[in-house]
């Protein structure tokens, strides 16, 4: 049997567990609407956050979210140590015409606007951290393209980043284990539930969404700049 | 409602023709389409965090790291097929003739090298779709001047040859190209072990049969085809200055004697 | 309609990540798959009639589960930087193997083992 026939198969055998994986849990078990409708109902005035989404991944699965960050920071780690260099290699410091660097003048601060406005007001309206923090390392981006990787390390010192990278990390870290170290703390109202719809609603959805915004974007930045700076062969 | 469904249709037209490309670039750039796409159905099933998330990570990020992990500039991108003596792995390294010239032509223009070892047949298809600067890997360029490949001038001697059994006589049926033979040099000795050799050969050059005679390779009815040859790089024609940097290089290195001493090390 | 569109991405994914040889086209099948499983998450929650999961004041429609979606907004950030480590291991491999057919760099890495078995007399 030739290895492109075993390769089909094979490919065949992979999709057929999985549709058959779904098929079978939901003809087995369909899906509870309790828990759903539980969410729909009662989430706005538990969390204090218009924005159902973030009313639960912000609090009632919190602990979730905040080792998801965990894993991302462990990947952005991973990616950063294997893409190390040996000094003394001359990275071409390339910029691009007027007209891109005009242009990206004018998107970048956008960009970096929006990251806030999704950050801050992420239990108000749709966005939160990890868009937030994803739409400023982009932003980042298209100084860098615009540029020359080079103007960018001198503006942002990678070294001052790593270590704001850490320090949160610490901080979110802290949150998740403050509870075991020190009793029930209401982790989730650490600022007030007002009244839905107001920028100081929702508990401390807001601090959680302006840590996860600024770590996802020093985490997905170095990536980036791990990339852009790299010159090997692929 | 029907804008759903006409983009939930397009979903898979769109990822089935980025992944069937040819060119990688041409996937990452499909790839980043249907991350838009794909967007656009968050949004229009009523979930706008996923829909935004979805747009700044699928189309941003992920097609600028894939395009910055594979672009080209500060590189000098050579595709060649292993030829033994000129361009060949030997552990971890890669050593050879070929190899030396094209460090030595890397460090004066000032780009890092990178060689990518790849079948026969996609040397010239890379070359002339301007994927790859330069084909290496034993090319013996014949006088075929259109087409979108040229040449580089010749910087070692060799033969031609080719099973007559494919041929009517050495002389009359012209070889297109010199090696071709399908896949990679390392499967001919499959090749050889089924028998197969004299069918699964159109031409070889010098360095290979000599090499396929040192490892046991049946080659008694191969036969020389007459003609002046050597081995040579291939490029695009449009990269005349490439050409011209090359053309420069070479003569520096035949005057200064540099060539004969290589040619030496590595053939004698 | 869009659970079975997205097994059928995740068809096509798992389909281009067995039979394409070029290992970067490899990691954009798996980038495939994942986005296909996302998909087939949040469709489950899309019900008819109903409007994004934003309480506006005053409102009170019917309103797509917010459940689906808040698993999955962080797990598409997740996966990305996964997948970006994928990529450096597929740039290391390169950089070792000097090419990025995923057949010849099995191939050599056979022919290594072979080597390294041979005993030294």
């Amino acid at each position: 049997m030739t290895r492109d026939r075993l390769r089909i198969i094979f490919a065949v055998g992979i999709i057929a567990a999985f549709v058959g994986l779904i098929g079978i849990t939901y003809i087995c078990s369909s899906p509870d609407p309790a828990d759903s409708e539980r969410y729909l109902a009662r989430a706005v005035e538990e969390t204090g956050a218009s924005n159902r989404v973030a009313g639960i991944y912000l609090n009632y699965r919190l602990l979730d979210t905040l080792l998801e960050v965990l894993v991302f920071s462990v990947a952005v780690l991973g990616v950063r140590h294997y893409l190390q260099q040996s000094e003394g290699m001359k990275l071409p410091n390339l910029s691009e015409s007027e007209v891109v660097q005009t242009a990206v003048n004018f998107l970048a601060p956008l960009a970096l606007l929006l990251c806030t406005f999704f950050a801050v007001f992420g239990h108000i309206s749709p966005g939160g951290g990890f868009a937030a923090g994803v739409i400023a390392a982009s932003g980042l981006l298209y100084v860098a393209i615009a540029h020359g990787i080079q103007a960018m390390n001198a503006q942002l010192n990678p070294v001052r980043l790593a270590l704001m990278e850490k320090v949160i990390l610490l901080v979110l870290l802290a949150f998740v284990l403050a509870p075991a170290v020190a009793g029930r703390i209401p982790l989730t109202e650490l600022l007030p539930t007002g009244t839905p719809g107001k920028l100081l609603s929702g508990g401390s959805i807001l601090v959680y969404n302006i840590l996860i915004a600024m770590k996802v974007f020093v985490g997905a930045w170095a990536v980036i700049a791990a990339f852009a700076q790299h010159r090997g062969e692929l | 409602m029907i804008a759903r469904w006409i983009l939930l249709a397009l979903l898979p037209i769109v990822a089935g023709i980025a992944l069937t490309q040819t060119r990688r670039l041409s996937a990452i750039i499909g790839m980043g389409l249907f991350s838009l796409l794909l967007a656009a159905v968050y949004l229009l099933m009523h979930a706008p965090d996923v829909a935004i998330t979805e747009a700044t990570i699928g189309a941003a990020l992920v097609t600028a790291i894939y395009v910055l992990a594979i672009r080209r500039t500060g590189r000098l991108a050579v595709v060649a097929d292993e030829a033994p003596g000129l361009i060949a792995r030997e552990g971890d390294s890669i050593v050879g003739l070929e190899y030396e010239i094209l460090e030595g032509f890397a460090r004066q223009i000032g780009l890092d090298l990178s060689v990518h070892f790849v079948p026969l047949r996609r040397v010239r298809w890379l070359v002339a779709h301007h994927e790859a600067d330069l084909g290496a890997g034993g090319m013996v360029p014949l006088d075929s001047g259109e087409g979108a490949l040229a040449s580089t001038p010749m910087h070692l001697e060799t033969g031609v040859f080719a099973f007559p059994a494919k041929r009517r006589s050495f002389n009359v049926e012209p070889i297109q190209e010199a090696p071709d033979y399908e896949g990679y040099f390392s499967e001919l000795l499959e090749h050889d072990k089924n028998g197969t050799l004299s069918t699964a050969v159109s031409s070889l050059d010098l360095a290979r049969v000599l090499s396929l005679g040192r490892i046991g390779a049946s080659l008694q009815d191969l036969g020389r085809i007459d003609g002046q040859y050597g081995y040579a790089f291939l490029i695009a024609k449009q990269r005349t200055r490439l050409q011209r940097d090359y053309a420069d290089y070479l003569t520096q290195l035949r005057a200064s004697g540099q060539l004969a001493d290589m040619i030496e090390r590595h053939f004698s | 309609m869009a659970a079975i569109i997205a097994f059928v991405l995740f068809g096509i994914g798992v389909v281009a990540l067995v039979l394409r040889r070029d290992l970067v086209i490899k990691l954009l099948a798996l980038g495939l798959i994942n986005a296909a499983s996302i998909l087939f998450l949040v469709s489950i929650g899309d019900r008819p009639g109903a409007r994004a999961p934003i309480q506006l004041p005053g409102d009170l429609g019917i309103v797509a589960d917010p459940l689906p979606q808040a698993l999955v907004l962080s797990a598409i950030v997740v996966n990305f930087a996964i997948l970006a480590l994928a990529l450096v291991f597929v740039m290391i491999l390169v950089e070792r193997y000097h090419t990025t057919d995923s057949i010849r760099i099995e191939q050599e890495m056979a022919r290594e083992a072979d080597d390294q078995e041979t005993p030294c007399l």
